[in-house]
């Protein structure tokens, strides 16, 4: 069983679109309330590896995208979060999981102003200190 | 004042360090050469320290008068070992008994300066260089005072440097015998570390520790340390000359000599990647002392 | 004074910093100490710490962050000093002007003697920018 059924016969419910980009890309959408089990899920019992997580201001609103690698067969799966709320967009942080996840998260955050919710150390990373509080440089004006 | 016009001119200060810049000239000669490179021109190293004597001096708030006085240090005890070495090869019959054991304290000196001035000089990365530079320091003392050791037994038990050149001179160089050989296989590692080039340059390290020791010297203090490499350059393979190659000593054959050292050092710093100084104290304190030790015995034995 | 100048020019021992560039001028900086281009039979010599430099190369576009550091490495180096700047983005921030994180190019924070424009710049090019800046020197005493 190639990791596409098995991915599709753990999360079943949870994934509301499916696309196949190409033989080893998949992108497949979930709701954000189910974004912390679908990736314990992920990492811990089917061993994909995290990759990097990009954020983009459409729109229809913030679309989180997380990327994960399951070595072996070269393939690449990513998760995509659709965030409607522009106003006070939050989510979940993945980071409790793993400490991989942190930085890119406040990287998300001081970019395109998302909230994560439990994140241990939210502050800037890549901006300048006197960089004013509430200014998103990445959000569409 | 002819003990003044020997230390401050020839043999002394002026003489060695100009030898020793032209010395220096030709490692980064032939090593450009050894990588398809063109090289720098002959009054290069010369052009680097009047520059360096040009630039501004800074001083770090905290250092303290120990960061100014010891590259003075190195240097004036380096140009008198200069000094000792050059008179006993113009007149061997005058040197006095145990320059031997003064020229070996003098030697130590440099290195002494070198972590005395890092450490004043306040920085964690001159810090890092200092300890790796006493590391180092404690590595190959040893093995260099077996080697010695050894020249003095094969001498007949003088600790002259006049009489160990008389002699070779009567009974051929220390070199063409087991243990002479052995032991100048060890002199030639030791010196190598000793000076700061070829793979046991770890307390300089350019890419790693960013300049090590000498992080925090700029303008006329970093002229004088590397005057004091220039002059050790020159100074530590002339001593291996004396003690192990000491039969034909006039300038044509000394000057080849000389080369031939020095050809041999620059070779193996090409030819090796800097180690560790883990791998440098495992290095001296394993094969290196026991090949010292080997030696001392042959020597005792008569071989 | 003749002869400090003189000597300045004829052995130029150069610290490079680069201040948030994509690391293709340091590519070709490099270049500039192979086989190819050897540099060092001018006398330049690439030196580990700033206390020793002569001149200065900066690549890259001055992002806010990097700005007070520059300034400190600046005054870092003793002076007389010279500072180089090596490719597009040092000189006027090129695709970079727009941008939300780099406000000034890099003439207006630092006094620079010469300006090598490419993107990368050839070695040829930084060869002959630094034959032009001993010239300058050497006229001006």
């Amino acid at each position: 069983m190639d990791m596409r059924d098995r991915l599709k016969e753990s999360l079943k419910e949870k994934i509301t679109a499916w696309q196949e980009h190409s033989a080893r890309r998949i992108y497949f959408s979930v709701d954000k309330k189910d974004i912390f089990k679908t990736i314990e899920c992920l990492v811990k019992k089917l061993g994909l590896r995290f990759s990097t997580a990009t954020g983009i201001d459409t729109p229809a609103g913030f679309e989180l995208l997380y990327h994960f690698s399951f070595d072996k067969a070269g393939e690449f799966y990513s998760l995509r979060v659709l965030l409607e709320d522009k106003t006070h967009p939050e989510i979940d942080s993945i980071a409790p999981l793993f400490p991989g996840a942190e930085w890119i998260e406040r990287e998300i955050w001081e970019m395109l102003g998302i909230n994560f919710k439990n994140h241990p150390n939210l502050k800037k990373l890549l901006l300048a200190d006197d960089w004013p509080e509430g200014n998103y440089p990445l959000r569409q004006k | 004042m002819i003990a003044l016009f020997n230390y401050l001119i020839f043999p002394g200060f002026l003489f060695s360090a100009c030898a020793g810049l032209m010395a220096c000239w030709l490692d980064r000669k032939v090593s450009a050469r050894l990588q398809w490179r063109r090289g720098p021109a002959w009054h290069q190293n010369f052009t680097d320290i009047l520059k360096l004597l040009g630039k501004e001096n800074i001083l770090p708030v905290q250092a303290g008068r120990t960061f100014m006085a010891s590259p003075y240090l190195g240097l004036l005890s380096v140009a008198l070992v200069a000094t000792i070495l050059g008179r006993s090869i113009i007149s061997p019959l005058e040197s006095f008994a145990g320059d031997l054991i003064v020229v070996l304290y003098l030697l130590l000196i440099p290195a002494v300066a070198l972590i005395l001035g890092a450490s004043s000089s306040r920085n964690p990365l001159a810090a890092v260089g200092a300890s790796r530079e006493m590391k180092q320091v404690l590595s190959y003392e040893l093995p260099f005072i077996l080697a010695i050791i050894t020249v003095i037994i094969k001498a007949g038990g003088t600790i002259q440097l006049g009489e160990i050149l008389n002699r070779q001179i009567n009974f051929g160089s220390h070199i063409f015998s087991a243990s002479g050989l052995i032991a100048f296989l060890v002199a030639l590692i030791c010196i190598q570390a000793k000076i700061g080039i070829g793979p046991f340059d770890a307390s300089e390290a350019d890419q790693e520790l960013m300049a090590g020791v000498l992080i925090e010297y700029s303008g006329t203090l970093l002229a004088l340390f590397k005057l004091t490499k220039a002059i050790l350059l020159y100074c530590l393979p002339l001593f291996l000359i004396i003690l192990f190659l000491g039969k034909d000593i006039s300038p044509l054959f000394l000057t080849l000599k000389y080369l031939g050292i020095l050809i041999v050092l620059i070779l193996v710093k090409n030819t090796n990647p800097r180690l560790r100084i883990d791998q440098v104290m495992k290095f001296f304190w394993g094969p290196v002392t026991l090949l010292a030790v080997i030696a001392v015995g042959l020597a005792l034995v008569g071989r | 004074m003749n002869l400090k100048l003189k000597a300045l020019t004829k052995s130029i021992w150069v610290f490079h910093v680069s201040a948030g560039s994509c690391n293709n001028c340091d590519i070709e900086i490099l270049d500039l100490f192979t086989p190819r281009h050897d540099v060092e039979r001018f006398g330049i010599q690439l030196i580990g710490s700033v206390r020793h430099a002569d001149a200065l190369l900066i690549t890259g576009a001055m992002n806010r962050k990097s700005v007070p550091r520059m300034k400190k490495i600046y005054e870092q180096a003793p002076k007389p000093c010279l500072v180089v700047a090596v490719g597009q983005c040092a000189l006027s921030r090129h695709m970079f002007r727009d941008s939300y994180n780099v406000d000034r190019p890099l003439d207006e924070i630092l006094p620079v003697d010469l300006y090598v424009p490419g993107c990368p710049p050839k070695p040829e090019a930084i060869i002959s920018g630094i034959v032009k800046l001993v010239q300058k020197i050497r006229e001006k005493k």
